[in-house]
């Protein structure tokens, strides 16, 4: 029952007051836990009531966090980039008061200058404080605290998060912030607008991505899967498959596998012109060396291309993995030739750290080959 | 059960044994089937109590365990087994370890007069009511012996307490008990369900009156008094909410059980339940006819009985199980009205309680006798007994000045006695404030 005051409404409890005769007392007493035990029966969900049962049933019932609840912090990556927004800029790092954030700046890997990424960022959530102040310093509006409470483990270690666990997505956020990522979302936005253009590459890009993404990696397995003979053609299985709207891991693989594909060819002539210029032996070394390391890109581009042919999408999936994989290495085959390249061109004595990278590019790339197959 | 085993055992085998080894074969069926269902009952009641009181304070209980918190019971009695057993080393080993039995037993005992249905008694004795209530006043022993022998000043003061309240309230228990024994003349407790055959008035009073299974004593005042004052003695007895002044936590830890711990704080608590089972049931087999309701005299003339040996075995399961579901709902509904009561009410002082105990339930128990006695005079007596004038009266308006001369007596001492009380309460609070604040000048 509410009554209207000055202060405005108050809720009046019935004390059922009067003049009590000898045992009326008592039995009035019964009467108001007999109501309660009546009222318990359904669920009280207006506050102003006395009566019926107030438990939220944990496990199965929760009640809505509010947004501006902080729990534990996260890393945001944007949805349709897969880029994140953090530029590892240090400053929840150093107004942790636990001191628990540590971050690795990202380095562009040619010219060696600092690139607004971070490649590592760990969190020990087991010695997090839940203050969000990293939240709150935090100039990009990258790390936000999240609304997980549930983090119970019997394994400490496993508390320490690394990238790859902190990543969610900016719809996951708005999920559970919507007022909060509003206020911020436009600045946030071109700051990481900004941070893109002078991110190279694969630099800066979310590892565990969103469902969308991983649904679009399955159906391009199963498309790989279902036309294997188009696939052994070309040589990494992946970005050959018919991909309309291309990922930006693909594209980035499918560029590096071009780009290794450029190497080779560019390795291949060079041997050819170079014995005009250089020492016979020498020439040879790097030719065969060349010619080895093209091998291996193509023994390693194959093996992944069948192995989807027999297998369940599950297995399709970790070939695509083992795809990628080959893809990488043959992106780390590439540096080699253009060094050979470079090398041959330039002097005779440089020639033989040439072989050896070549050498080495090689073993890479069956080493890459072999994990394919395993996988 | 004896008769069922010689059938078996004599008639259907051929056998021959003899009448002592069939009894004793009886007897231990009964004695196992009874030592299983205490046990149970204590971790039903245990369940039920959780659940009902959570509710009554707008929460909902243990839930998780089983559906509806159905196995939250073995979860604890599981628990409880695998606890250290602690013995503080001041405490007397002996006396110690056997306090919790010479606690649990007599309410085993107990379950020996316990009548569940019609014709399932495991003995029908003729000193039925005095056996309950003297083997129930034991226990009282077992409780003195935990709290010596603990050692401890709580168990001490808590097994003090204990004792005083359960001797204190035994009186008032007894003497309610006493007005109803007078009406029946007998103390069997099953002569005293059979008394109670009728509808709102006993067939033994009036016999004319249709014999539903509803002519409880609750209808009758002397009865309803006695219910009254038995059902307040019977918390107290069975340590209940408000009169759990021997384990009150708040002052005294958990009383005489302070320094018990796993299964030995397991039998007092099972010893606790089943009594307070057994209070439950003997109060509704005195004032509610136990498993007297409507149907089951009529299903166990059908039934095979000494009377009625033609009788067909069908009508006793179904005078069984609807008796056992009468008496059961009765025995369980009073369990709720101690949680309610526990539910509702703070504890008592140790003074308030042993005040209520003798200036209140004792006297009005005592005019309660004097009223069973115009009872039985107006109902049963005749010239012969000296009472001439009621002689020409028909049993029904016998019956009714029995009932409106009872009822005023009752009523009129209710009132009168509950004045006294509560301006003596009032006085002896004006008093201590007074000492209070003499105290308070000094200071």
């Amino acid at each position: 029952m509410t009554t209207e005051t000055q202060h405005g409404s108050v809720i009046v409890m019935d004390r059922r007051r009067g003049k009590l005769r000898a045992g009326q007392g008592l039995l009035q007493g019964l009467r108001v836990v007999w109501d309660h035990w009546a009222g318990s029966f359904r669920k009280n969900d207006n506050f102003s009531k006395i009566h019926g049962t107030f438990t939220v049933e944990y496990p199965e019932e929760r009640l809505p966090m509010p947004q501006a609840y902080r729990n534990m912090p996260v890393l945001l990556f944007d949805d349709e980039s897969g880029h994140e927004l953090c530029t590892g800029c240090y400053q929840c790092q150093r107004i942790c008061p636990p001191q628990v954030i540590h971050i690795t700046q990202a380095k562009d890997p040619v010219t060696g200058k600092m690139v607004p990424a971070a490649t590592e960022f760990i969190i020990e959530y087991d010695a997090c404080m839940s203050c969000g102040f990293c939240a709150e310093v935090c100039p990009f509006d990258s790390i936000k605290m999240d609304h997980v409470y549930e983090l119970s483990t019997a394994n400490r270690a496993s508390l320490t998060m690394r990238k790859a666990q902190l990543n969610r997505s900016i719809s996951y956020y708005t999920g559970i912030a919507p007022g909060l990522w509003a206020e911020v979302q436009a600045g946030a936005m071109k700051k990481l607008q900004g941070s893109i253009k002078r991110r190279p590459d694969v630099i800066g890009l979310a590892a565990s991505l969103t469902e969308k993404i991983k649904a679009r990696r399955l159906e391009l397995a199963a498309a790989a899967a279902a036309a294997p003979a188009a696939a052994a053609v070309s040589a990494p299985a992946a970005p050959a498959a018919p991909a309309a709207k291309l990922t930006p891991e693909e594209k980035a693989a499918k560029l590096a596998a071009m780009k290794a594909a450029n190497a080779n060819k560019g390795a291949a002539p060079a041997p050819a012109e170079a014995p005009v210029a250089l020492s016979p032996a020498d020439a040879k070394a790097a030719k065969l060396a060349a010619i080895k390391a093209a091998n291996a890109n193509k023994g390693a581009a194959p093996a992944p291309a069948e192995a989807p042919v027999a297998l369940s999408p599950a297995d399709a999936k970790a070939a695509k993995l083992a795809a990628i994989k080959a893809a990488n290495a043959a992106k780390q085959a590439e540096a080699a030739p253009v060094s050979v390249e470079t090398a041959v061109a330039t002097a005779p004595l440089d020639a033989k750290a040439a072989r050896l990278a070549a050498i080495k590019a090689a073993n890479a790339a069956k080493l890459a080959a072999e994990q394919g197959n395993n996988e | 059960m004896q008769d069922v085993v010689n059938q078996v055992i004599n008639t259907s085998f051929g056998w021959g044994w003899p009448s002592w080894a069939i009894a004793l074969i009886g007897y231990l069926i009964v004695a196992a089937l009874l030592f299983g269902i205490a046990p149970f009952q204590m971790l039903f009641l245990t369940l039920y109590e959780r659940r009902a009181i959570a509710r009554m304070q707008d929460r909902i209980g243990p839930n998780r365990v089983g559906p509806e918190g159905m196995f939250q019971p073995l979860a604890d009695g599981v628990k409880i087994f695998t606890k250290e057993d602690i013995v503080p080393t001041a405490a007397d080993q002996w006396v110690h370890f056997i306090a919790p039995c010479v606690v649990v037993a007599p309410t085993m005992f107990m379950f020996a007069v316990l009548p569940w249905g019609p014709g399932m008694v495991p003995v029908d004795m003729n000193l039925g009511l005095l056996f309950f209530f003297a083997i129930s006043s034991v226990s009282a022993v077992g409780l003195m012996m935990a709290g010596w022998a603990s050692s401890n000043k709580f168990a001490l003061v808590g097994a003090m307490r204990a004792v005083a309240q359960m001797v204190s309230y035994e009186i008032p228990a007894v003497l309610s008990l006493l007005a109803i024994v007078l009406v029946t003349g007998s103390l069997s407790i099953v002569e005293l369900i059979n008394y109670q055959g009728g509808l709102f008035i006993s067939t033994r009073d009036v016999a004319s009156v249709p014999d539903w299974g509803l002519g409880w004593f609750i209808f009758s005042p002397v009865g309803f008094l006695a219910f009254i004052a038995f059902f307040i003695a019977a918390l107290a007895e069975g340590e209940r909410t408000p009169f759990d002044i021997p384990e009150a936590d708040s002052e005294i830890v958990a009383g005489y059980m302070t320094e018990y711990s796993g299964m030995k704080f397991g039998l007092f608590y099972l010893a606790q339940y089943v009594l307070n089972f057994l209070l439950c049931a003997i109060t509704s087999i005195i004032f509610f006819g136990g498993w007297q309701g409507p149907g089951v005299g009529w299903l166990y003339a059908q039934a095979i009985t000494p009377v009625n040996p033609q009788g067909g075995w069908v009508f006793n399961v179904l005078a069984g199980v609807l008796g056992v579901f009468y008496f059961l709902t009765k025995t369980y509904g009073f369990f709720f009205v101690m949680v309610w009561i526990r539910g509702a009410y703070a504890r008592l002082r140790i003074d308030q309680l042993m005040d209520f105990g003798w200036k209140f339930l004792i006297p009005l128990t005592l005019v309660n006798i004097f009223s069973a006695a115009i009872w039985v005079g107006l109902t049963k007596w005749g010239a012969a007994d000296g009472l001439a004038f009621v002689e020409g009266w028909s049993p029904l308006v016998r019956w009714a000045a029995a009932f409106g001369v009872t009822l005023a007596l009752n009523l009129g001492a209710y009132l009168f006695l509950a004045r006294i009380f509560a301006q003596s309460q009032d006085e002896r609070a004006r008093q201590d404030d007074d000492v209070l604040e003499q105290l308070t000048n000094v200071a």
